[in-house]
């Protein structure tokens, strides 16, 4: 706020010493008062400053004195500020002073005065203050230029955000009828200062965007644009960050920071307040030296030629708002970063050496440099690394390395008396000397077949040969000790097996890998036919965290090694098998996990090797590194249902591919009743339900009967094998019913028995009923003879024909002779004729259908003998149509019944007295055939009359016989 | 001779005018129109006045949308008009269409030629503002420039128009006259709109002016 004067102690000190003499020596006491207040306004940064001079003092005297300055605003007695300004006044020299106001000077008029005092210990006595000045009124000359009726202040001002911001307008209207915006926002915390000035106080002004941000002002009845203005807002700075530095050589710093976020706002007008960029500067304490930077992330600083070793750096960064600085204070010797060495050669390169050099640069003192230096190979993989303490250049022999490599050797420095930073890395590749490789590791699998057996081959590199080490091909010799005879087979260095077919002989094989530094030693083993796998038996294993531990039994005590092979007994040996060979001493061993999946099956085979390199199985072996629950669950079916139990079955399952051993399985049953039988465990479930479980411990048994069931029930079953590491996975249950009380074949058996029987008794029953009946029938139609009046058909007839039929009495007829007809065949009648013995007659017995007749009438079945049909008017004429006996139908049940009752009355015929047997008699069954007189005229009157039994009549011997009757064959004849 | 000649040149220019692309065209228009010795017919510069007037008339909503967006609230609101903002140095586009449609010829082309002298200087220091008050706005700035561009080449065809009625061409003055280079930010931005509105005003008027003198002078 206060300009501080030029102070300048030794001149002001002669100064004093002159003033006290000469106010000494004065009679009268000094006075000293402020004089020509005069002042300039700055409306760009809203201060006015002062000027004044003081009245008293003597030549070339300088004093201190206390001004204090009030400061009224509208009107003198409003006095809004009253402060002191200290300062040393010279003689004929003005005080210069200057007041910036909150409140835009363009918005009141302002009044200043000044009083004064001593304020110098030498003259106590005149520390009274002097009269106040006159009031000097302060005031912006037209504020609002011609035409002009409203203008809004300050004009373009710059800002710090956070900060608070007095806004005022002055108007010719009423400020009431003016409302304000912050760029959309309404300003409602405005103070009417007097009628025509209005204050807005903007609070914790925000940065928008750098373009500023508007205000503006309209009129509230007409919305018109009455004025606006700017603000120009600048960020808050921030503090440097990571503020660092370093030197390369000693001789010179450079310090670098991080940019802090651009504060300043567009460039405005020259004639307004103006934020420059952001600057900085160094500034070192000790040498109290600062340096302007040029750059706004770092800065170069000259290390004194005196040994200067400790530096106090003070990164200063400032805006026209505030200042930020960090400090810094190091030693110049621990922040050496040495530039990168140079000169980096690689020398004298073989199969395993080669050595490096390099040089570095010299730095302001002479020092020693730590410098380390490296060899990778395929750019990652740390090879070697030493720290070498070497002067101006150093030299290192990397040993070691390995032939036919790719390496990477390079070195980096740092200052050696303090390890700050390392340099950056200088390197080369080089790619080391080839050299033959090991001895590939070999191992062998057989398989017999018909005329000899097929061996295949496998080999690999040793771990230090591969993958680096780049083979051409192995070369493989199959030698016969039998016949002492070999072949040589040369397979591709990407090949890692191959087949040999071999006869009944026992053979030595030997693999060598050939690279460009030569040839490697043979890998040989023997082979012969006779594995002996047959005769050992195979026991499991089970892995560990450490993985799965093998032991075995010697099988001699000169054996040259020991192999252990193994792989997935779902692949096969023929793909991906491992071996592991061991020492002759070694009775066990552990394969790492590394080497197995968990949940795999894995087959184990481990073999001696005798002195003469020829392998005998010793043991057989299967496990898991790792079991795991199994994957599926068996496909059970259901068998031997009945009332109280069924069979579950799974016998489709596999226990050998699954994830583990299988241990047994779980038979999980849901009850019908909430209980389980014995045998059963009981297993509750989260829904309050529970259900029956029954563990199998034989993995080998695959069915299981589910006992003591209701019958007509249903029950849900659950079949699931598990592993020492728990059950298979979680499935649906499978409902199944029970059948009823009585199974199928006792049902068949009560079948038979409620059905068949009573069946077979109706069938009796309706048999002697029905042979009651034709009994029956036989009384109620033609009763036997010598009685067939008898018959009540006959005497319904009676009732209803008139007395022209004539019954033909036995006492009436004069016998003469009797035939018998005699019915041979079902479907054929006989007619036997008294007046021609041994004759056959036609007869037709059966009964005829009506519609088969040519006169078409109703369908009717009559009964009628013809050998009693005498000239008398047919009562009945039943179809006398001549229908050929051959096509007469014989309903066969009925006619059966009817041959049996032909039989009885034959049998009666053959009884009757022979004097009795003059009349000819034919069956009531039979019916007349066609011709002669058997062509009776149908009356159509008696038609109606079917259907009922027509009398025996007495028949005219000597009647012509139907042509058909030869045809017939003669039952019997009369005696 | 010389008039078979200098048929023959203006044929060329009216075919080119329309094969052209806008740019050319605005060169050719910025080269000294026609010499004064020569008397032509009034219709063919005409005509060319009347297309760049059209062509103008598309940009100029987009000139003044663009310039409000640059200047934040209240300007870049919605609808925003501030009708009352006036520049004393500027001649307004408004007249009543009774005492437009009875202006003569050469107080028609004269109030045009006044008013587009005055735009293409207003046009010049809208953009020098900008540059200060919208530094990042290279969009903004183009779009005045081209503004400018076409207002001068609109005096020129008014000027060629001018002289094929025998007018006298009225000497380009300095219209603006003292500057207020104090002016506010916000004074800035306000003399940017009306120059900006006002322009689009006097385009749209041009172009009735010229279609009248089209309708009048057509062959």
């Amino acid at each position: 706020m206060a300009a501080p004067a030029r102070r300048q102690p030794t001149f002001l000190l002669v100064l004093l010493s002159l003033g006290m003499g000469q106010l000494k020596g004065l009679s009268e006491p000094l006075s000293v008062n402020p004089d020509s207040l005069e002042f300039a306004i700055n409306l760009t940064y809203q201060r006015f400053s002062l000027l004044w001079s003081v009245r008293g003092l003597l030549d070339h005297q300088e004093i201190q004195m206390n001004f204090q300055i009030q400061i009224s605003r509208i009107n003198e007695s409003n006095v809004i500020w009253t402060g002191n300004y200290i300062t040393t006044v010279k003689s004929k020299e003005s005080v210069h002073w200057s007041w910036e106001s909150e409140l835009p000077l363009e918005c009141a008029t302002h009044f200043v005065r000044i009083r004064s005092q001593v304020d110098d210990a030498q003259f106590p006595e005149l520390r009274s203050w002097s009269k106040w000045t006159s009031w000097k009124e302060i005031r912006v000359l037209k504020p609002l230029s011609p035409g002009q009726t409203f203008s809004l202040f300050p004009k373009d001002n710059l800002v710090e955000a956070g900060s608070n911001m007095t806004v005022c307008y002055v108007s010719r209207s009423h400020g009431s009828e003016i409302a304000c915006f912050l760029e959309t926002e309404e300003i409602h915390e405005e103070e009417a200062l007097t009628p025509h000035v209005t204050v807005f106080t903007l609070r914790n002004v925000s940065f928008l965007r750098p373009t500023g941000t508007n205000m503006h002002c309209r009129q509230k009845s007409t919305n018109e644009l009455k004025g606006g203005l700017v603000i120009y807002v600048s960020k808050i700075l921030e503090d440097p960050k990571n503020f660092s530095c370093e030197t390369q050589d000693l001789k010179t710093l450079n310090c670098t920071w991080d940019p802090v976020a651009v504060t300043a706002p567009v460039n405005l007008h020259p004639s307004k307040r103006v934020q420059p960029p952001e600057s900085y500067a160094l500034y070192e304490s000790f040498s109290q030296e600062t340096r302007v930077c040029e750059h706004n992330t770092w800065c170069t600083w000259q290390v004194a030629e005196d040994s200067q070793d400790e530096y106090n750096f003070t990164l200063r960064l400032q805006n026209i708002f505030r200042e930020r600085s960090v400090n810094l204070a190091f030693n110049l010797t621990h922040r050496v970063h040495p530039r990168p060495p140079f000169n980096f050669f690689l020398e004298s390169v073989n199969s395993t050496n080669a050595r490096v050099s390099w040089k570095v640069y010299p730095l302001r003192k002479p020092s020693t440099l730590l410098c380390r230096v490296e060899c990778l190979q395929d750019e990652h993989v740390m090879e070697q690394q030493v720290n070498v303490s070497i002067g101006m250049q150093g030299e290192y022999l990397l040993s070691g390395l390995e032939p036919d490599t790719q390496y990477l050797a390079r070195v980096c420095c740092a200052y050696g008396n303090h390890l700050w930073k390392w340099s950056d890395w200088v390197g080369q590749r080089f790619t080391t000397l080839d050299v033959a490789p090991s001895a590939p590791d070999m191992w062998r699998t057989v398989d017999p077949v018909p005329g000899g057996y097929n061996v295949t081959l496998y080999w690999k590199l040793l771990p230090k040969d591969h993958p680096r080490r780049k083979v051409l091909f192995y070369n493989i010799t199959v030698e016969n000790l039998d016949e002492s005879t070999s072949t040589l087979l040369s397979v591709p260095a990407t090949h890692s097996d191959t087949a040999v077919a071999l006869s009944h002989s026992t053979y030595r094989i030997s693999v060598t890998a050939t690279s460009r530094g030569g040839t490697s030693p043979a890998s040989a083993l023997v082979v012969s036919g006779d594995s002996g796998d047959e005769k050992v038996e195979e026991e499991r294993v089970v892995g560990t965290a450490e993985g799965i531990l093998l032991s075995w039994k010697p099988r001699s005590g000169d054996a040259e090694g020991y192999v252990v092979e193994w792989y997935e007994q779902a692949l096969g040996p023929l793909h991906g098998l491992q071996w592991k060979k061991l020492g002759p001493k070694t009775t066990h061993t552990v394969i790492s996990p590394d080497a197995f999946r968990p949940g795999i099956r894995y087959n184990f085979r481990i073999y001696e090797l005798s002195t003469k390199l020829m392998a005998f199985l010793l043991e057989k072996k299967t496990g898991y590194y790792q079991e795991l629950v199994p994957l599926v669950n068996p496909q059970v079916t259901v068998e031997k249902m009945n009332a109280h139990s069924f069979t579950l079955s799974w016998k489709d399952y596999s226990t050998e591919s699954q994830h583990g051993f299988i241990r047994g399985y779980y038979v999980y049953l849901k009850p019908k009743m909430q209980h389980c039988t014995q045998e059963y465990k009981k297993v509750a479930l989260t829904d309050n339900s529970s259900y029956c479980k029954y563990k199998i411990n034989d993995p080998e048994q695959k069915t299981f009967v589910v006992k003591h069931l209701q019958p007509q029930s249903v029950y849900e079953f659950f079949v699931t094998p598990f592993t020492s590491v728990g059950e298979g996975p979680n499935g649906t249950f499978m409902a199944i019913t029970t059948t009823e009380q009585y199974s199928k074949e006792l049902l068949r058996d009560q079948m038979l028995l409620r059905v068949l029987l009573p069946m077979g008794f109706c069938a009796a029953l309706l048999v002697v009923i029905f042979y009651m009946k034709i009994q029956w029938m036989k009384q109620r139609c033609y009763p036997d003879i010598p009685d067939p009046y008898k018959s009540s058909i006959l005497s319904l007839i009676k009732s209803k024909q008139s007395s022209n039929l004539t019954l033909l009495s036995p006492q009436d007829c004069t016998p003469d002779a009797i035939e018998v007809v005699h019915k041979l065949e079902g479907s054929k009648t006989q007619l036997t004729q008294k007046s021609v013995p041994k004759t056959e007659l036609p007869l037709s017995a059966s009964p005829q259908l009506a519609d088969q007749s040519p006169s078409g009438g109703r369908a009717c079945i009559c009964f009628e003998n013809l050998t009693y049909n005498q000239q008398v008017p047919e009562p009945c004429s039943c179809g006398h149509s001549p229908v050929p006996p051959t096509t007469q139908a014989h309903p066969l049940g009925l006619f059966s019944s009817l041959e049996n009752i032909w039989k009885d009355y034959m049998t009666s015929l053959g009884e009757v007295p022979a004097g009795e047997t003059g009349v000819n008699y034919v069956s009531q069954l039979t019916s007349p055939v066609s011709g002669g007189k058997d062509g009776l005229p149908i009356d159509p009157l008696v038609v109606e009359q079917c259907s009922e039994y027509k009398i025996q009549m007495v028949v005219p011997l000597g009647a012509p016989s139907s042509p058909h009757t030869e045809d017939r064959s003669l039952s019997s004849s009369a005696p | 001779m010389n008039g078979r000649t200098s048929r023959q040149d203006r044929a060329l220019g009216a075919d080119l005018w329309f094969s052209l692309p806008a740019p050319l065209c605005l060169m050719t228009l910025l080269m000294p129109p026609f010499r004064q010795a020569a008397p032509i017919s009034p219709a063919e510069p005409i005509k060319q006045a009347y297309s760049l007037a059209l062509y103008m008339q598309k940009n100029t909503s987009t000139l003044l949308q663009t310039y409000l967006q640059y200047q934040g609230s209240p300007f870049s609101d919605p609808g925003f008009s501030a009708p009352e903002l006036q520049l004393s140095s500027l001649p307004p586009a408004a007249v009543s269409f009774k005492t437009w449609h009875a202006l003569e010829d050469a107080e028609r082309l004269g109030r045009a030629q006044e008013a587009f002298l005055a735009l293409t200087q207003h046009l010049q220091l809208v953009g020098d503002d900008q540059i200060d008050l919208n530094p990042g706005s290279p969009i903004l700035l183009a779009q005045l420039g081209a503004a400018r561009l076409r207002a001068q080449g609109l005096l020129g065809n008014m000027a060629a128009i001018m002289t094929a009625l025998g007018l006298p061409v009225p000497p380009e003055e300095d219209t603006l006259g003292l500057v207020p280079f104090g002016a506010s930010a916000f004074e800035r931005k306000c003399r940017g709109y009306v120059v900006t509105r006002e322009y689009g005003h006097w385009t749209d008027r041009a172009v009735r002016d010229l279609a009248l003198l089209k309708a009048k002078y057509s062959a």
